[in-house]
């Protein structure tokens, strides 16, 4: 029994299906490296990833490129590098560049990078991190719960989930569906699909064209990467130091202590010198026995650092007035930060050192201190 | 699971692989029919209990049917068995909440409690395929298929098990009897048919529900132009959706080698309503015509007669979609519909005078309104709609021009198509270049959804 095809005309033969392919692996390759060379992109002095744009991990990318043929020293991690609580001239990276007196600190901090998904943009879209030196930071806020520490049971939305583990290691609060894990390995593999998310989430405001236009319908997209509109959360005084007495999670069962640890471990396989910064922590929100879990926590910390010689510097409690929450410090707080690491031998010889050689002189350093 | 969902995509890599490797038709029928099984238990496990006792009662009945004097009974007994399972899952709710206003408005203080049932997925096109095989057997026209593995997979082969097509058994028990090569060509014609699909549902229907959805979750906070902008945008939605559905399940079982029926034939074309429903979910209609409209007489009784038989046939129809008053009126305003377009296509005005391009959209135009009354939650909404169209304000309906222009470059390709520029379209450089289009907006433009198909809550 004959059965009529279809009702248009697509329909392709084996040799049209090889065109096809030919044509649209050809523009999947070219598409995106042409817009790169349209799309202006140019990043000056204290520049840092739009807050809107922080999930735009092939911005991300072309930034650490830029930045690697720009600056010696590149400072990594979450809010407290980006600088959650001060505008960009006032940042970490900032004040290090105001004290070395020249430019050679870039700001490659993202908004809300845990270290689980501080791991995955490091092994997907950090790669011309290699051969620099890399400031790490680590937050010991990501260990303050079960919760932020990913393991509650309960799902919980959390920053970044596409940077995360989709299927192996479990994480036990992340319930997304197959679908939305399989896109997000896909993303990470498939260069057009991360083009498509940068096209989606930098011109687009984060949205598909479908859901773009139904809220801009008679508009067209501006084709340029938009400035942050992200306003700096007032500051009514420093925040109240409410002493908590906070369930640390024991750093051999975090697993955001795990992914840091890997995110050292890939920034050290692609021969950055790297340094870790462990904190500020705001010690003075404290309590009962979460302070000397905390210090036991530190202690632990170190030991890793050491054993697997990382240099690293511990921050010191600044003052309560410095800091605006648990682990953000204020516009002072980054300029007490930032000269008590150039005050700092491990550091000091990280910042004048050359490249990436000499990994192990500045852990040997640090254990002489 | 749905076609247009990475899963899927895995699933389907996994079993063709398989499939493709074994070549003996009895290795293949029994993986296809593991294979449908894991694919029906991906919605949910316990649905497998349904479709399995459900084949193995029709099997049954039709067996005995063949074999016993009472074939009669044993056809009611798979009958009522098909619509019980249908009533119950798909209507207890319906029933329920029906019956509790009755009983209110007697003033028996006494409610049923509603039955918390999930509906599932494809019910409504299996129990209908199953009811056809029976019917088609019990009249003599077609052999009973023997083999349990067989008949089983006819059942629930996976490409259309979700939302059909409703394949006739005389379509595709054959295939099954004697599994099909798998040439280039199925592979080719499925890829071709799946990506018009995927296109259909992820670029254009689900684009357009933005709006729809929109529109009529609120229908009294919008004036007219945007409720007839949210209603012709439905009329398409709806079509994209399903007829995007079905072209995915062809295209998948084409790959496999099976020949699926062809189930819309661009309706929006169609010049009479008649027309429409031989053009729209053809299975769904040709079932109702064989299996309802004219065992109830068709139009051999006279004319009372042929139109009470076509009333009963759109309401039952309208009442299939879905087990609410909106679907049984969506089906009576097409029965209405039917009624006076079938004495005005009679005329010689009407025939002769009557250019195609007006009767097209007459038809169009008709079908769109019906649509309200299908897309509405409730009446009170459809009549919210109806009475705001025609008596509301003309405030801006902020209605996505790229969705306008979508639609309207599908609606002058399907013109194109059935016109003298059909050779056009189906030269070499248009096809490829049409493939190449669909292929970079899905990748570039369109969102990784995970809508599930309209029909395939019916």
């Amino acid at each position: 029994m004959m059965v009529p095809f279809s009702s248009n005309g697509v329909r392709l033969s084996a040799r049209e299906w090889v065109v096809v392919i030919v044509i649209v692996a050809a523009l999947f390759c070219l598409g995106p490296l042409l817009w790169e060379l349209a799309e202006k992109f140019e990043p000056g002095p204290d520049y840092r990833l739009p807050y809107e744009l922080s999930n735009d991990y092939r911005l991300y990318k072309r930034y650490c490129r830029w930045a690697c043929s720009q600056y010696k020293t590149l400072v990594i991690g979450d809010s407290v590098i980006w600088g959650h609580y001060v505008p960009k001239d006032n940042t970490l990276s900032h004040h290090l560049n105001e004290i070395a007196g020249q430019v050679q600190f870039a700001n490659l901090g993202v908004d809300g990078i845990h270290p689980v998904a501080l791991a995955g943009l490091m092994k997907y879209y950090g790669g011309p991190i290699t051969g620099k030196k890399v400031i790490l930071h680590f937050n010991p806020l990501w260990l303050s719960s079960r919760k932020h520490d990913l393991q509650s049971e309960k799902e919980f939305h959390f920053d970044h989930p596409k940077l995360a583990p989709q299927f192996f290691p479990n994480i036990p609060c992340y319930k997304a569906s197959y679908s939305k894990r399989i896109s997000a390995v896909v993303e990470r593999y498939v260069p057009f699909t991360s083009f498509t998310s940068h096209l989606n989430k930098t011109y687009l405001n984060s949205m598909d064209l479908s859901a773009w236009t139904i809220e801009h319908p008679y508009d067209v997209p501006k084709f340029e990467i938009r400035n942050s509109k992200f306003e700096i959360p007032r500051l009514e005084g420093a925040a109240a130091a409410t002493a908590t007495d906070i369930q640390w999670v024991a750093l051999e069962t975090s697993l955001q202590w795990r992914f840091f640890q890997s995110s050292v471990e890939i920034l050290k396989a692609r021969k950055n010198r790297v340094f870790v910064l462990v904190g500020p922590f705001n010690e003075h929100m404290l309590k009962g026995k979460s302070v000397d879990t905390y210090r036991k926590m530190k202690e632990e910390i170190v030991a890793w650092l050491n054993q697997n010689g990382v240099p690293y510097y511990m921050a010191p409690v600044l003052a309560s007035e410095l800091y605006r929450d648990a682990s953000h410090p204020l516009s002072d707080g980054y300029a007490m930060l930032a000269r008590n690491l150039f005050e700092n031998n491990s550091f000091r010889k990280l910042v004048v050192g050359n490249g990436a050689a000499g990994q192990s002189n500045g852990a040997r350093q640090q254990r002489a201190e | 699971m749905y076609f247009h969902t990475w899963p899927f995509v895995l699933f389907f890599l996994i079993v063709y692989s398989i499939y493709l490797v074994l070549t003996e038709t009895r290795f293949r029928l029994l993986f296809s029919l593991a294979a449908s099984y894991l694919f029906y238990a991906c919605f949910n496990p316990l649905y497998l209990i349904l479709i399995a006792y459900s084949t193995l009662l029709d099997y049954v009945a039709i067996a005995k049917m063949e074999k016993n004097r009472h074939r009669k009974i044993w056809l009611c007994i798979s009958i009522i068995n098909n619509l019980g399972l249908l009533g119950f899952f798909k209507y207890g709710g319906f029933i329920t909440d029906n019956l509790n206003v009755l009983l209110a408005l007697l003033g028996i203080p006494y409610a049923v409690p509603a039955p918390s049932i999930l509906l599932p997925v494809g019910i409504s096109f299996y129990t209908f395929q199953s009811i056809s095989y029976a019917i088609d057997c019990y009249r003599g026209n077609i052999e009973r298929e023997k083999s349990f593995i067989k008949h089983a997979t006819y059942i629930c082969l996976f490409p259309r098990l979700v939302a059909g097509p409703i394949e006739r058994a005389k379509n595709l028990l054959p295939q099954l009897r004697s599994m099909p090569k798998v040439s280039i060509q199925d592979v080719t014609d499925g890829l071709s048919l799946f990506i018009v699909g995927l296109f259909k549902k992820v670029a254009l229907a689900d684009y357009l529900a933005l709006y729809v959805d929109k529109v009529y979750a609120t229908p009294e906070q919008f004036q007219s132009p945007a409720l007839v902008l949210a209603t012709f945008l439905f009329s398409w939605q709806i079509y994209f959706d399903f007829s995007g559905y079905t072209d995915m399940a062809r295209g998948v079982a084409r790959m496999m080698g099976f020949h699926l029926m062809l189930n819309f034939n661009n309706p929006y074309l169609a010049t009479g309503l008649g027309d429409f429903w031989q053009r729209w979910h053809i299975s769904l209609s040709s079932w109702f015509k064989d299996y309802i409209y004219i065992p109830l007489g068709g139009n051999r009784k006279g004319m009372f007669n042929t139109y009470r038989n076509m009333f009963l046939t759109m309401v039952i129809s309208g009442l299939w979609h879905g087990a609410a008053w909106t679907f049984v009126i969506w089906g009576a305003v097409h029965a209405l519909g039917r009624f006076l377009t079938r004495e005005l296509e009679r005329t010689t005005f009407y025939k002769e005078r009557v250019p195609k391009f007006v009767k097209q959209l007459f038809v169009f135009g008709f079908v769109t309104f019906a649509w309200i009354f299908f897309r509405a939650e409730t009446i009170s909404n459809a009549w919210t709609i109806v009475a705001r169209i025609f008596a509301s304000g003309l405030a801006n309906p902020y209605c996505p021009l790229l969705a306008l222009a979508l639609i309207f470059s599908v609606w002058l390709y399907q013109f194109a198509y059935e016109s003298r520029f059909k050779e056009f379209l189906q030269a070499r450089p248009v096809r490829v270049g049409i493939v190449v289009l669909m292929v970079l907006y899905l990748a570039i433009f369109a969102p990784s959804s995970e809508q599930p198909f309209i029909y395939s809550q019916f």
